[in-house]
């Protein structure tokens, strides 16, 4: 058989294999290949960077499900990390009804790391359906869209949301994306309508779509897939705010060499269908 | 090897291995585990919409509160289900007819604003994006960028003379701007895959920390 016929007719189980192996091996054996931090995701840090314990509370909106978690959850975790080590307060919610079950996950974790307490340092408002009446509704009055907390205690008698009006209240506003109702979602109410601060992280395929707003000033800071959250880790780490497992940094090895398996398929593919058509 | 021994994080992986299953191809296991899925979404959606949303937002102010007010909405919520009867069908325009309306009303102007005029104004040439070389330079290409590209979406005129270029060269920022998706698609994908790696090698077979 022609080599190159050959080329263009790889199995794709062979495929498969050759990424997966691409990606377990560095799990297994890290090669430490150096990670750049772009001005994107410096931007956000920075802008939680310059906030601090009699800044007003952070809201983190936990607007992604399990599929998503690679990507998002670290992000999660790491904002989290930040702004207890900042002593900010952090406010969390979630636009997706699998967004509580994760973000108790790292409430249930990071909080302790630092000694935070709930309701002094962090609160949780949970789940709520329909986007529009509900950000717009939180530029009114949060507490009419939220009366109660995930535990069902009410806002009033919780310190950190007790004097909590609307976006006004809040020093930055951070949704972690994975599609709608998401980061387009809170730039169209929160932003656009309420000029609130608003910080992206999202996933990876989206991240394309986020760049104009950032290049326009309408966001204040962009991550972007696992590679925005490693970025994210390392300037936590690096700024010394904690030695927590760094997910996203540890896949960042197998994300580039998977990249490299496909890459090497693509030229393959192509070079077997030039040759191919070459000789036709 | 530290193999967990979690029921739970044991039924997660074989789960895992049965989805990845359909790559080799589709078989018992994968429709198990696909259909699994999708019941247990739905069957989460309706129990956490119930709690979340009809619960404290409708039953309890209108039946314990006695908030009168809410059999407003209701009576609009129960209009969707007159679809099913044939001789009040026409009453399911009423809901649609509110939400498009409100919906309409609320999102035009800030779309308007978000989408148009900040992005209208970003691409504009002001004299802050020369102060530097490199950020003057990234203008002036989005600039030609955003008019190449709205020449090639301007069918109103045949390419001919300085429109032919001009959409060519469209073309060519659309393509970019493409390629630039489909990188990030596949960084995506990738990333799925290492985080069920990392949950199989690491929570499970305890390979990796």
């Amino acid at each position: 058989m022609d080599i190159f016929k050959a080329l263009t007719k790889i199995p794709r189980q062979v495929i498969y294999v050759v990424i997966a192996l691409g990606v377990i091996i560095p799990l297994l054996k890290p090669i430490g290949l150096p990670i750049r931090v772009m001005p994107k995701s410096r931007q956000l840090f920075a802008a939680i960077d310059s906030l601090g314990p009699r800044s007003k509370p952070v809201l983190i909106s936990v607007d992604f499900d399990p599929q998503s978690m690679p990507e998002l959850y670290p992000m999660l975790v790491a904002v989290l990390r930040h702004c207890f080590a900042r002593d900010i307060k952090v406010i969390i919610m979630a636009l997706w009804p699998q967004g509580p079950g994760l973000a108790e996950m790292a409430l249930d974790v990071i909080p302790k790391e630092f000694d935070k307490e709930y309701g002094r340092d962090f609160a949780f408002l949970g789940y709520k359906f329909g986007v529009t009446a509900i950000l717009l509704g939180m530029g009114d009055n949060i507490k009419n869209v939220f009366p109660v907390d995930y535990h069902g205690t009410p806002l009033d008698s919780i310190e950190i949301t007790a004097h909590l009006q609307n976006y006004d209240d809040l020093s930055v506003v951070i949704t972690l994306s994975a599609g709608d109702p998401g980061w387009r979602a809170w730039l169209l109410y929160a932003q656009a309508r309420y000029s609130a601060r608003v910080g992206i992280g999202v996933t990876a395929v989206s991240a394309a779509d986020v760049y104009p707003y950032v290049e326009t000033g309408q966001v204040i800071g962009l991550l972007a897939g696992m590679k925005g959250a490693s970025e994210y880790e390392i300037l936590v780490h690096e700024h010394g705010y904690s030695e927590g497992k760094r997910a996203a940094v540890q896949g960042m090895d197998a994300q580039s060499l998977g990249h490299l398996v496909i890459m090497v398929f693509i030229i393959i593919g192509n070079i077997g269908y030039f040759v191919m058509r070459r000789k036709k | 090897m530290n193999i967990t021994p979690d029921p739970w994080i044991w039924l997660s992986a074989l789960l895992t291995l049965a989805i990845f299953s359909f790559l080799f191809r589709d078989n018992i296991l994968y429709q198990f585990a696909e259909h699994l899925f999708v019941g247990m979404s739905a069957g989460y959606l309706i129990a956490i919409t119930w709690h979340n949303q009809m619960v404290p937002n409708l039953f309890e102010p209108l039946f314990i509160q006695g908030n009168i007010v809410y059999i407003i909405p209701l009576l609009f919520g129960l209009c969707y289900f007159a679809r099913f009867i044939p001789k009040i069908g026409y009453l399911v325009r009423l809901p649609i007819a509110f939400l498009i309306g409100w919906g309409s009303g609320a999102i035009i102007p800030a779309i308007f604003q978000r989408d148009i005029l900040k992005q209208t104004q970003g691409t504009l040439l002001v004299r802050e994006a020369f102060l530097r070389w490199d950020t003057g330079l990234w203008a002036i290409i989005m600039l030609v960028g955003v008019i190449s590209v709205l020449i090639y979406f301007f069918f109103s005129k045949e390419r001919k003379g300085i429109m032919k270029p001009a959409a060519n060269l469209g073309i060519i920022f659309l393509m970019l701007g493409f390629g630039a998706s489909f990188g990030y698609t596949v960084m995506s994908r990738i990333s799925l895959l290492i985080g069920r790696l990392q949950f199989l090698l690491g929570d499970w077979l305890g390979i990796i920390e």
